[in-house]
């Protein structure tokens, strides 16, 4: 590092209040550090913590991040959506392991050209004394390995005879294709050589290609939005409690018409993970019995059509062994889980697995598809990488059900559902949300509480 | 250090002129800032290139330019996307990139002694324009040579000056149609869409070579009229767009069938485009 | 030349003679994540696996990402850099003949004229120690496509499990040397016989490739794809798949010209830039993968481009089969 090295700044602030504040530290002639590059937008609601990740892949050392306090807005909201926003993102770095102080968001007053000025001088004092930033450079650790990843298993299988809801699951397919319910059934086939995967059926006869057994693992309600074959005309699915979480996550955000679309309940016990044995996320299910569906087939071979199939799930599903994974991460200094992280996530080569089995993952254009404006470094390198990871990290924070797909989808065996896990919690604990649940409830960061915690803002 | 023969490096190429052909159609004439480069370049008509704005990316788009022109090369292109914008906002005296010249041509020997019937249609003058001026600067190795240039109006036309030394020309025939409802007050040209236009003026096909581009859909119904006018598939040449991006065949963006639009093509006959799947 | 056949006794000696030579052994190995090719820090880092490592070794060849250009802005002037050349020497070892072979498909990709000289480079400094396959499961269809699992197409040096090691067999240059280098590891083996290749289950697709072109516009595919969902999966544990996109990545001082991998699945691949998508929905762009793989591919390089490893098929997160595929059309003739 070169005696010269002075930090270099990015301030994301909104026009009402922080700017204004800087301004009048300004005209005020209070002297203070000018590392910082001001970014004025409309409202620190439109903040996005993209922009603050692109800052730092640019070369900022450091991101400051302001807005009017909340109940001030200049557009009476906004920042209350940034606070979750901020939590949500904030919460993520310290998982990842970046320094605390690199990211620092504050609420500045158009009268608080001192706290500007103070604000500044704090950021840029800590920054200097942390570096400049090494996120991007060689890593300094080496990778830990997590102990608890061996130490615990979600166990074996359970001895549930699958066959008499598989001939319910048939009817049900069958009576919904006659009632002229459905016009199209996607539930689980097996291919000619046994394996289970995806199908598609639209006539009652084809209902008995159906099956249902312990490797019915997929989430079909990634097939109903989008271009997928059931995004549009009368169609019913098949869903485990898992999946229905997702399908009631997709009504929330009004992704899913219950007038053309019908839920196939399926009572489960637990499917097989890529080992064979129980799959993580089922030794944490609460909804053997999926808590919304239209027909359920039980395991006893009942067809019904239950107005309360189950109750809300309560939780999101995190193993012990998730959980232990978690609390041994979080136990690590932040260089330690940095350099975790960056072994994990450094194998992404952007195939975009992931996204395309995720049901919430539905953007017409994603983000990470757009060159105008470049919103994530481009590429697999660590750079890209991180872009991508964290961005989708944050898009689906508050909203993800746990249903594992995207763990299972990736051929790099990346750890995603740690890191939803971890975000899960922190919504639940902090904001009191618990995905896929409540149909009628909002997803998480679409709405707020005057009085959600902000302890981590200056 | 011996220097890479880096085949994804660009020649360094300076903004020496810039035309507004439209609205959204841009002309920039590039010249190599590396003078052995610029007293070695050589292309065919026909040829591409890959021309980049350093940071935002690179952009494919024929060479307008035709070759029997020295010291410069030029590109026309439609503002559409991030590059585009990011040329379109290039100044003269600044720096781009060219990699290039790639794929196949025009065969342009096998033209040598017949009659030719060039049409363009919007941007798609561009590589037309390459290979027709190519002809013209040889003019007495061709027997008659017909242009039939079209746009959707006439704002849209491209290459107006071009055009306008074309049309005084008496050793060829230029014809320029706007689409219905596309013509100004004044406007002395064709009223019609392409292939309406051709099948009016109903050029011979006896001893004729046909060049042809424009949007997909021009080139389906041109190529329909040009079966009706009696011309068979091996002598219709288009040349096609798709989306590039080593320009080499080796990212696997252009393939079709079994070829490479960047390396067997862009320039195909009618005939070899008959043999090819449909995804294009 | 010696034509006597060679034993090698131990795969684990030779990586570590090869390592104390100063030369880097790259090949299966534990370590975070799914099995695949790693730089051994030590001989007894090498874990052969049963049949075949999650991911290929292309990855050592033709790295996910890498810089193509570096530009630094001077006023309206630009600089341009070429990145370093990889100059690393290094031995693959332990890849199994359907990876060899991808690698020989990769060759005839990257070094075609133009050559890439990224690869090229590290393309020269790699030799390919192929091992045999003693087992097979349920998704290898490498006889399928025209290899098998003792084929040495692809391979610098083959070795054949036999009783008591490896049948050595050098395939190229770069296979005598490395044998002649480490010549006391490889004892002469005049009666040795390689044991017999396993036996795979999938039924072969000889003559598809006439079969798919004829099948380009047949009514099946919608069926056959409306599971994909048009992730890139296939393509990035694919031997050989090569599709790349070129994208810049630069602040207001310089920048870098990257080269990722891309694949024909994803939907943004062909489209163009104003919204026309030659390929417009997800059939249209899962009979690409296979046509391209099984069907154009004999036609400009003489052979499919697919070698059969199945690892698109056993990664897939809806099980799409590009076997069972390909197979629909071969057996309606």
């Amino acid at each position: 590092m070169s005696e010269s090295w002075e930090p270099r700044i990015v301030a994301f602030v909104c026009n009402w209040c922080t700017y204004v504040g800087a301004d009048l530290a300004g005209t005020s002639r209070r002297t203070y550090a000018p590392n910082v590059r001001i970014i004025r937008l409309p409202c620190s609601g439109r903040i996005d913590p993209r922009f603050i990740v692109r800052a730092l892949e640019q070369g900022a050392d450091g991101v400051l991040v302001s807005g009017c306090h909340p109940g001030d807005c200049h557009y009476t909201k906004g920042n209350y959506y940034a606070r979750r926003r901020y939590l949500v993102f904030n919460s993520l770095l310290n998982l990842l392991g970046l320094e605390p102080d690199r990211v620092r968001f504050a609420w500045v007053s158009a009268a608080e050209g001192n706290k500007w000025a103070e604000l500044v001088n704090l950021t840029v004092d800590a920054v200097r004394a942390l570096g400049p930033l090494k996120l991007y450079a060689e890593p300094s650790e080496a990778a830990p390995v997590l102990q608890s990843s061996s130490e615990q298993t979600a166990g074996g299988m359970p001895a549930i005879d699958t066959e008499l809801a598989e001939r319910g699951v048939r009817q049900a397919a069958r009576e919904l294709l006659e009632g002229g319910d459905a016009e199209l059934v996607i539930g689980y086939v097996q291919t000619p050589n046994g394996t289970v995967v995806p199908g598609f059926v639209s006539t009652p006869a084809e209902a008995e290609r159906l099956v249902w057994n312990d490797r019915c693992v997929h989430n079909l309600t990634t097939y109903l939005t989008g271009e997928r074959i059931g995004a549009n005309g009368k169609v019913a699915v098949v869903v485990k409690g898992c999946d229905a979480r997702a399908a009631v996550a997709l009504m929330q955000e009004s992704q899913l018409d219950r007038q053309r679309v019908k839920l196939i309940g399926v009572e489960c016990h637990g499917v097989r993970g890529e080992c064979g044995q129980l799959a993580d996320k089922c030794g944490a299910c609460e909804l053997h019995t999926p808590h919304i569906c239209d027909v359920l087939a039980s395991a006893d071979g009942a067809v019904s059509r239950p107005e309360a199939p189950g109750t809300e799930p309560t939780s999101f599903p995190a193993s012990q062994r998730v959980k232990a994974e978690l609390a041994e991460l979080m136990a690590m200094s932040p260089a330690q889980r940095l350099a975790f992280w960056r072994a994990e996530l450094s194998r992404c080569v952007r195939c975009y697995a992931c996204r395309a089995v995720c049901p919430l993952c539905y953007c017409q254009i994603c983000a990470a598809d757009r060159n105008q404006p470049q919103y994530l470094a481009p590429g697999s390198d660590w750079k890209g990488a991180l872009s991508w990871e964290v961005t989708r990290a944050l898009h689906l924070a508050g909203r993800c059900v746990g249903c594992g797909e995207c763990v299972r989808a990736c051929p790099q065996g990346i750890r995603l559902d740690l890191i939803q896990s971890f975000l899960a919690d922190v919504v639940q604990r902090e904001l009191g949300s618990v995905s896929g649940a409540d149909p009628q409830a909002l997803p998480p960061l679409s709405t707020f509480r005057p009085e959600d915690p902000e302890e981590f803002i200056l | 250090m011996q220097p890479m023969d880096n085949a994804y490096k660009p020649h360094l190429v300076t903004v020496e002129a810039i035309t507004d052909e439209t609205p959204d159609v841009r002309t920039l004439r590039l010249t190599f800032k590396d003078p052995n480069v610029a007293h070695a370049f050589t292309f065919r008509a026909g040829q591409f290139a890959e021309y980049s704005s350093f940071g935002d990316g690179e952009c494919v788009f024929c060479i307008a330019s035709p070759p029997t022109r020295k010291g410069y090369v030029e590109c026309s292109f439609k503002l559409a996307g991030r590059v585009t914008t990011a040329l379109r906002d290039a100044e003269v005296g600044d720096t781009l990139g060219f990699r290039g010249p790639y794929g196949n041509s025009f065969p342009i020997e096998t033209f040598v002694g017949h009659n030719l019937l060039f049409i363009g249609g919007g941007i798609g003058m561009a590589p037309v324009r390459s290979i027709f001026e190519n002809c013209l600067d040889l003019r007495d190795q061709f027997k008659e040579i017909t242009i039939l240039n079209g746009a959707r109006s006439v704002a849209d036309l491209v290459y107006k000056q071009q055009v306008a030394e074309w049309e005084r020309r008496p050793d060829l025939r230029c014809v320029c149609t706007v689409d219905p409802g596309g013509e100004t007050p004044d406007w002395k040209g064709e009223i019609g869409f392409i292939p309406t236009v051709l099948e009016k003026m109903a050029p011979s096909a006896d001893d004729t070579y046909a060049v042809l581009c424009g949007p997909p859909i021009m080139i389906k119904l041109t190529l329909q009229t040009l079966a009706k006018l009696g011309f068979p598939p091996e002598r219709i040449y288009t040349t096609l767009e798709n989306r590039m991006k080593c320009g080499f065949g080796k990212c696997g963006r252009c393939n079709v069938g079994p070829v490479y639009v960047c390396k067997d093509g862009p320039v195909f006959s009618a005939a070899q485009l008959a043999t090819l799947p449909p995804d294009m | 030349m010696s034509q006597t056949p060679k034993m090698l006794k131990d795969l684990g000696a030779l990586a570590g003679a090869i390592m104390a030579s100063g030369v880097s052994v790259v090949a299966p190995s534990a370590g975070p994540g799914p099995s695949r090719f790693r730089r051994l820090a030590s001989a007894e880092e090498l874990a052969m696996p049963r049949v075949n490592t999650q991911l290929p070794p292309k990855e050592h060849l033709f790295p996910p990402t890498e810089p193509l250009l570096r530009f630094r802005y001077r006023g309206t002037d630009v600089e341009l850099t070429d990145p370093p050349l990889p100059a690393e020497k290094l031995v693959l070892l332990g890849v199994r003949p359907c990876d060899a072979a991808g690698i020989a498909l990769l060759d005839a990709v990257f070094l075609a004229d133009p050559t890439d000289p990224f690869y090229a480079a590290r393309r020269a400094n790699a030799t390919i120690v192929a091992v045999g396959c003693a087992r097979a499961d349920d998704d290898c269809f490498c006889t399928a496509v025209g290899l098998s699992p003792h084929s040495s197409y692809g391979s610098d040096l083959l070795l054949l499990p036999a009783e008591g090691g490896y049948l050595a067999e050098a395939v190229t240059d770069k296979g005598r040397q490395l044998v002649a280098a480490h010549a006391s590891l490889f004892t002469d083996a005049a009666s040795a016989r390689a044991a017999a290749p396993p036996k795979l289950q999938r039924a072969s697709l000889d003559g598809v490739d006439e079969q798919l072109q004829a099948a380009f516009a047949d009514a099946r595919w919608a069926a056959i794809a409306a599971r994909c969902l048009g992730c890139a999966c296939c393509a990035s544990v694919c031997p050989t798949c090569h599709c790349f996109d070129i994208a810049d990545e630069a602040s207001a001082r310089s920048g870098v010209r990257l080269r990722s991998w891309d694949a024909c699945g994803l939907e943004m691949f062909t489209k163009h830039t104003s919204g026309h998508n030659p390929r417009p929905n997800q059939p249209a762009r899962f009979r690409q993968r296979v046509m391209h793989k099984l069907s154009y591919s004999v036609a400009s390089l003489g052979r499919p481009l697919c070698v059969g490893c199945g690892r698109c098929i056993s990664h897939c997160p809806v099980g799409m089969d590009i076997h069972q595929a390909a197979a629909q059309f071969a057996t309606s003739g």
